[in-house]
C-alpha cells in the first residue's frame, strides 16, 4: 500500500495584521499550519523579527549592544540604526523611563521621544510603555496620537486600561492594539473579546500572551500558545485568531543567568554570552509554539533568531 | 394641538429660515462660494453622517436643502416626527455653517460653537471609559441664575461634560462660573441653532468611534443610542423650533427632559417633564442610564483590604453591636426603580456618639436595591460581601451574617469622626461600584433603636431569610432552565470544566448555581457562561448534547462527554480545588469519600493526597470523583449509580459536618433514619475488611444494590 501523505492543513486560519506603511509595511499572521508546518501548506508571512531600544538610551545595556550602536547620540540615531540591524524587520520603542518607580518622566518628554523616533525610521514601529497601568494608559494614549499614520502596534491594552488604550489606539488613530494577558488562554480571549466589543476591528488586534524566559516556569507559556493556536486552527475560534507577538528581551535579560556578573559566576562564562543565550532560546521556543513576531535586543540574537526563521520557512 | 402639529410646525418655521438664508447667501457671494466648517475632514459633520454626502459649496447646501426636505414627511406617525427632527438639526447646521463664510470667527470668548476633529478624538476616549459618564446638553433660561449654576455644578461634580446653548450662558457668566473645555462646561452659542455643534460631536463620534459608514442613517442612529450618553436640558418656555430640535435629539436616542408643562406631550423615557429644576439631574441620569463610577469613599478613616483581618481588643473598643445578645441583622432587598432614592441615607436611633463608650448595643441594616436587571437572587450575594466592605474600614471589625453579626468600633475611628452616616456610605459606595452591572439606585437605612431591631428582625428580616432559604431547597436540577459553566481554575487546570447546576455546586465548594448565575450576570465575559439544557440524552446519567458541546467548548476539545450524574460514565473532570474526592470502594460495593483536612488512610489504600494526584488535572478517571462538601447530601449524588446510600465511609469530622443535611436526605429519599450512624470512619476501619465487617452488621444499604462494576 502507497504512503500517502496527509496535509496538517486546516480549514481556519490565524488573521494577518498589517503594521506600518508603505514599501516597509509588513504582515503578521495568516496561516492556517502550526508554526514553521510549512511542508503541510505555505505560511505567507514568515514569523517577524522586532529590535528593542528604550528610552533610557544605551547606558544599562551589555557591551556589544553599545558597540553596535556606537556613534548614535539621540534616540533618532538609535532607531536608524536599529531599523537597519542585519535581520531585523521592525523597532520597538519601549518607554521605561516613563515608569514612576524609575525615571518618572512625564507623558511630554517621552512624546517628544516617541516623535523623534516615529520621523527617523521608516520600518514598522512598536510602541511599548513602562508596564505600570496608571501610567501606561495615559502614555500609549498619547503615543496613538502622536504616532498618527504611522500603523504602529501599540503594546499593550491589558484587562485594567484596555478601554482608554484601546479607544485611543483602535479607534481614534488607527492603530494596531497589542492586548496583553498573563499567560492564560481564556484571559487572552476574555481580553480579545472586550477590545472587539469596544469596536476595534480583529484585524486591528495582536496578543501579547505573556511570557517568561525559558527555565522559568516556561511551560505554562508553550501550553499556553499551544492551545490558543489549536483552538484558533482547529475549532476555528475566531476571538484567539489574532497573531501573537512576544516581547522576549525583557525578561531573557532579567533572569539570573543574563544578569550574574563573571565575578560571582566564574563557572558559568561570559555574561553577555549567556544573556544571547536566554534571548535566543526563548524567542526559538516562542517561535515554535506559535508566536508570530518577537522582540529582541541584542544583533547576535537578532541575526541568530532571523536566520533560524529562513532556515525554516 | 398635537406633539405632531408642533415639530411639524417648528421644522417648517427653520426650513424656512435656512431656505431664505440660503438664498441670501448666494445672492451675496454667489453659488460657487465654499462653505465649511474649520479642523474637520467631515465637511458637514451631522449632514454628511446621515446622508453620505459632502457639501463644499453654497450651490451644493441648497441641493442638500432639497434632501432634507425630502426627510419632511408629515404623515402623524413617530417615524414621520423623529425624521423632522433631524431635518430640523440638519438645517440648523447649514444656518450655523453660514456664520462661517470666508473664514468668520462668528464664536468669541467664552463660545465655542464648532469644535474641531481634534477634540472629538481627545474627548471619545474618556468617552468610552466611562471617564466622561455623560454629555449635558442645557438649552435656554433657567428660573434663576442660581438655578443654572446649581444644575451645571451638579453635572461637572459627576465629570459629566456639559453643553450650554442659549440663555443658560449668560446666567452661568453673570454668576462668574469659571467655563471652558477644560473644567468640562462648554458654551456652545446663544442661538438655539448653536445646538447642532454638539450633536456634531456625537455624529462624528460615532463615525470616527463607531466605524459608521456615513449615509448609514440607521447605524449611526443605532450608535449614537447605544454609545454616546448624551441628554437634553431644556428650560421652559418651549417653542415649536425647540419642540422640533428636541425630536431630532430623541431620534438619536438622546432624552429630553424638560419643567415646561403647558402644551407638551409626555413620552416615556424620551420626552420627560420634571417641574422642579433641583431634580433634573437625577432625573437625566435615569432616563439615559448614566452610572457614576464612585472613585473614593468619602469617610474620616481609611478604606482597604488591609484593615480586613484588624482586630479591635475590648480596651481599645468605643462601641460594640452583637447579634447574639441583642436583634440584629443585615439584609438586602430588591425594590422597584421608582420606590428607591439613589444614595439616600436614613438612621432610625441613635447616632454611634450617643451610645456609652464600650456598651454592647443592637444595631440593622437594610440596603434598598433597585435596577432593571436586578434578580432577588443576587441579594444573598451582595449580603455576603457585607463583611469584606465593613471589614476593610480602619478600626472596624465585623463577623458572622444575616442576623448572627457582631461589629465592633473602634476609639480611633469614632475619635476620627466615624458616624453611622459613614458605615452606610461605605456599603453604598461598594455596591454601586461593585455591581454596577445590574444595581442602578441604592439606598441604605441603619436602625440602632432596640424595638426597631426586635419589631424589623421578626417582621422583615427572618422571613426573608425564610424565603431565600426555601428558594434554596426548591431549586432543584429540573426547576431551572439553564446550567452554569465554571472555568476559573482553567490556569492551572487547562482542560477542567465545572458545570454547576442547583443540585451539584463546583466541586470546590464556592461556586454555587446562584453565584454562577450573578457571576455571569456581572461579568458576562467571565468564567461563568450559559448552558443551555434542553437536548437530553439519559435523564439518569444527566447526559445533555448541550453539556457535551458547551465542555468540548470551554475545554477547547479536551472533553466531549459529561455526566453530570454518574461517577463511572464520563464523571466530571476536576481541577484540583476539590473539598473532597469520592472513589469506590469494591468489597462493599458503595464509595468512600474523603477531604482535603483529613490526612489519614482510607479503605481504598490512599491518602487525600493519593487519591488528588490522579483524580485532578481536568482528567476523567471512572470511579473516581471531586466535588464539594455541600454536594454529599444532594440528591444527585452519584444518582445514576443509586445515589448517596453507596456512601460506606468518610472521615469522622466531614461525617459530623454533613450528618444533619444527609441523615435528613436519606429519611427522605430511602426512609433510613440515622444514616451516618452506618457510615464507617478512621475510628471504625481504614482497612476495607474491617469496614465490611462494621457495614455487614449495621445493615448499610449499599451492600443490597447492584454491583457497581
Amino acid at each position: 500500500m502507497p504512503f500517502n501523505g496527509k496535509s496538517g492543513k486546516f480549514n481556519a486560519s490565524i488573521g494577518a495584521v498589517e503594521v506600518g506603511c508603505g514599501e516597509k509595511a509588513m504582515k503578521i499572521g495568516g496561516e492556517n499550519v502550526l508554526p514553521f508546518y510549512t511542508f503541510d501548506a505555505p505560511i505567507e508571512n514568515a514569523p517577524k523579527v522586532g529590535v528593542m531600544i528604550t528610552d533610557l538610551g544605551l547606558d544599562n545595556e551589555p557591551e556589544s549592544v553599545k558597540a553596535y550602536y556606537e556613534g548614535c547620540t539621540t534616540m533618532a540615531d538609535i532607531a536608524k540604526k536599529a531599523a537597519e540591524m542585519p535581520g531585523a524587520d521592525f523597532v520597538c520603542l519601549k518607554l521605561e523611563g516613563a515608569d514612576p518607580n524609575g525615571q518618572d518622566k512625564s507623558v511630554e518628554d517621552c512624546m517628544a521621544v516617541v516623535k523623534e523616533v516615529v520621523d527617523a525610521i521608516d520600518v514598522p514601529l512598536v510602541i511599548a510603555g513602562c508596564k505600570n497601568v496608571s501610567k501606561d494608559a495615559e502614555l500609549l494614549t498619547k503615543a496613538s496620537e502622536v504616532a498618527q499614520g504611522k500603523n504602529v502596534i501599540i503594546l499593550a491594552a491589558k484587562e485594567e486600561d484596555y478601554k482608554g488604550i484601546g479607544a485611543a489606539a483602535g479607534l481614534a488613530y488607527n492603530q494596531k492594539v497589542g492586548a496583553e494577558s498573563a499567560v492564560d488562554i481564556n484571559l487572552a480571549k476574555q481580553l480579545n473579546v472586550l477590545i472587539s466589543q469596544l469596536g476595534v476591528a480583529p484585524a486591528n488586534i495582536v496578543m501579547n500572551v505573556g511570557t517568561a524566559a525559558v527555565g522559568y516556569g516556561f511551560e505554562y507559556v508553550v501550553s499556553t500558545m499551544d492551545r490558543i493556536k489549536a483552538a484558533a486552527l482547529s475549532q476555528d475560534d475566531k476571538q484567539l485568531q489574532m497573531p501573537i507577538i512576544t516581547p522576549v528581551a525583557d525578561e531573557a535579560w532579567n533572569v539570573k543567568e543574563a544578569m550574574a556578573s563573571e565575578e560571582d559566576m566564574p563557572e558559568w562564562g561570559n555574561q553577555e554570552a549567556r544573556g544571547v543565550g536566554m534571548e535566543v532560546s526563548t524567542a526559538a521556543s516562542v517561535l515554535a509554539s506559535g508566536s508570530n513576531a518577537v522582540i529582541l535586543k541584542h544583533p547576535t540574537s537578532v541575526a541568530t533568531i532571523s536566520k533560524m526563521i529562513k532556515e525554516l520557512m | 394641538m398635537t406633539l405632531f402639529d408642533r415639530v411639524f410646525g417648528g421644522n417648517d418655521a427653520v426650513y424656512g429660515l435656512t431656505e431664505a438664508a440660503i438664498d441670501k447667501a448666494i445672492a451675496e457671494h454667489g453659488a460657487d462660494k465654499a462653505v465649511a466648517f474649520p479642523h474637520t475632514a467631515y465637511s458637514l459633520p451631522c449632514y454628511y453622517a446621515v446622508t453620505g454626502t459632502k457639501v463644499a459649496n453654497l450651490g451644493e447646501l441648497k441641493t442638500a436643502l432639497g434632501v432634507v426636505k425630502t426627510l419632511m414627511t408629515r404623515e402623524k406617525r413617530l417615524n414621520d416626527a423623529f425624521m423632522s427632527g433631524v431635518a430640523t438639526a440638519l438645517c440648523a447646521e447649514f444656518i450655523e455653517v453660514l456664520k462661517y463664510i470666508d473664514g468668520a470667527t462668528p464664536y468669541e470668548e467664552p463660545l465655542y460653537g464648532h469644535l474641531a476633529d481634534a477634540t472629538i478624538r481627545e474627548l471619545g476616549v474618556p468617552l468610552v471609559t466611562g471617564d466622561i459618564p455623560g454629555v449635558a446638553v442645557i438649552l435656554g433660561s433657567a428660573p434663576t441664575k442660581e438655578d443654572a449654576v446649581a444644575l451645571v455644578k451638579s453635572y461637572q461634580a459627576q465629570g459629566i461634560l456639559v453643553t450650554l446653548v442659549g440663555g443658560v450662558i449668560d446666567q452661568c457668566v453673570e454668576a462668574g462660573l469659571n467655563m471652558g473645555y477644560a473644567v468640562r462646561i462648554v458654551p456652545l452659542g446663544k442661538d438655539v441653532t448653536a445646538v447642532i455643534h454638539v450633536v456634531s460631536v456625537a455624529l462624528r463620534a460615532a463615525l470616527i468611534f463607531g466605524n459608521v459608514t456615513p449615509g448609514d442613517a440607521a447605524n449611526l442612529m443605532k450608535y449614537t443610542f447605544e454609545r454616546v450618553p448624551a441628554f437634553v436640558n431644556a428650560f421652559k418656555p418651549l417653542d415649536d423650533v425647540i419642540v422640533a430640535c428636541g425630536a431630532g435629539a430623541i431620534a438619536l436616542g438622546f432624552p429630553v427632559v424638560t419643567n415646561e408643562t403647558e402644551n407638551i406631550f409626555r413620552v416615556p423615557k424620551s420626552l420627560i417633564v420634571q417641574e422642579d429644576v433641583d431634580k433634573f439631574n437625577a432625573t437625566s441620569l435615569e432616563a439615559r442610564d448614566i452610572k457614576i463610577k464612585i472613585t473614593k469613599i468619602d469617610i474620616p478613616v481609611s478604606f482597604a483590604s488591609a484593615f480586613e483581618g484588624e482586630i479591635i481588643r475590648k480596651g481599645d473598643m468605643q462601641v460594640e453591636f452583637d447579634g447574639s445578645r441583642k436583634d440584629c441583622f443585615e439584609l438586602v432587598q430588591t425594590k422597584e426603580l421608582t420606590a428607591v432614592e439613589d444614595h439616600k441615607f436614613t438612621l432610625i436611633g441613635k447616632d454611634f456618639d450617643e451610645f456609652e463608650v464600650g456598651s454592647k448595643n443592637a444595631i440593622s441594616y437594610i440596603v434598598d436595591v433597585a435596577g432593571k436587571n436586578m434578580q432577588s437572587d443576587f441579594e444573598p450575594v451582595f449580603e455576603r460581601k457585607f463583611h469584606s466592605y465593613l471589614n476593610c474600614i480602619e478600626g472596624m471589625m465585623h463577623t458572622g451574617q444575616r442576623d448572627m453579626i457582631r461589629i465592633r468600633i473602634s476609639k480611633a475611628t469614632f475619635e476620627a469622626g466615624f458616624r453611622a452616616k459613614d458605615l452606610a456610605e461605605v456599603l453604598y459606595a461598594n455596591i454601586k461600584n461593585e455591581f454596577d452591572a445590574v444595581v442602578d439606585k441604592c439606598a441604605v437605612t441603619i436602625i440602632t433603636d432596640d424595638a426597631e431591631c426586635t419589631k424589623l428582625r421578626h417582621e422583615l428580616a427572618i422571613p426573608a431569610y425564610d424565603r431565600r432559604d426555601e428558594r434554596l431547597t426548591t431549586l432543584t436540577d429540573e426547576a431551572v432552565p439553564v446550567y452554569y459553566s465554571c472555568i476559573m481554575c482553567q490556569a492551572f487546570s487547562p482542560s477542567h470544566v465545572c458545570v454547576v447546576t442547583p443540585e451539584r455546586l463546583g466541586l470546590c465548594g464556592a461556586v454555587s448555581w446562584l453565584d454562577a448565575k450573578a457571576t455571569n450576570e456581572l461579568d458576562p465575559q467571565g468564567p461563568c457562561q450559559v448552558i443551555t439544557k434542553e437536548r437530553v440524552i439519559d435523564e439518569n446519567l444527566g447526559r445533555y448534547e448541550d453539556v457535551d458541546e458547551a465542555v468540548a467548548k470551554f475545554s477547547q476539545g479536551a472533553l466531549e462527554h459529561v455526566t453530570l450524574y454518574s461517577i463511572m460514565e464520563d464523571p466530571m473532570t476536576s481541577c484540583g480545588c476539590f473539598e473532597c474526592i469520592c472513589g469506590i470502594e469494591p468489597c462493599s460495593n458503595g464509595v468512600a469519600i474523603t477531604n482535603r483536612e483529613y490526612a489519614g488512610m482510607t479503605p481504598l489504600g490512599m491518602t487525600f493526597g493519593e487519591l488528588a494526584s490522579m483524580t485532578g488535572g481536568g482528567v476523567q478517571t471512572p470511579g473516581f470523583m471531586g466535588h464539594g462538601k455541600h454536594f454529599i447530601a444532594s440528591k444527585k449524588f452519584m444518582k445514576a449509580e443509586g445515589g448517596f446510600e453507596r456512601i460506606v465511609w468518610m472521615p469522622k469530622d466531614l461525617k459530623e459536618t454533613v450528618a444533619d443535611r444527609l441523615n435528613k436526605a436519606a429519611k427522605e429519599v430511602y426512609d433510613i433514619d440515622n444514616f451516618t450512624d452506618m457510615i464507617g470512619d478512621e475510628t471504625i476501619a481504614t482497612d476495607p475488611e474491617t469496614l465490611l465487617e462494621f457495614l455487614t452488621e449495621k445493615g448499610h444499604p449499599a451492600l443490597g444494590l447492584d454491583p457497581l462494576m
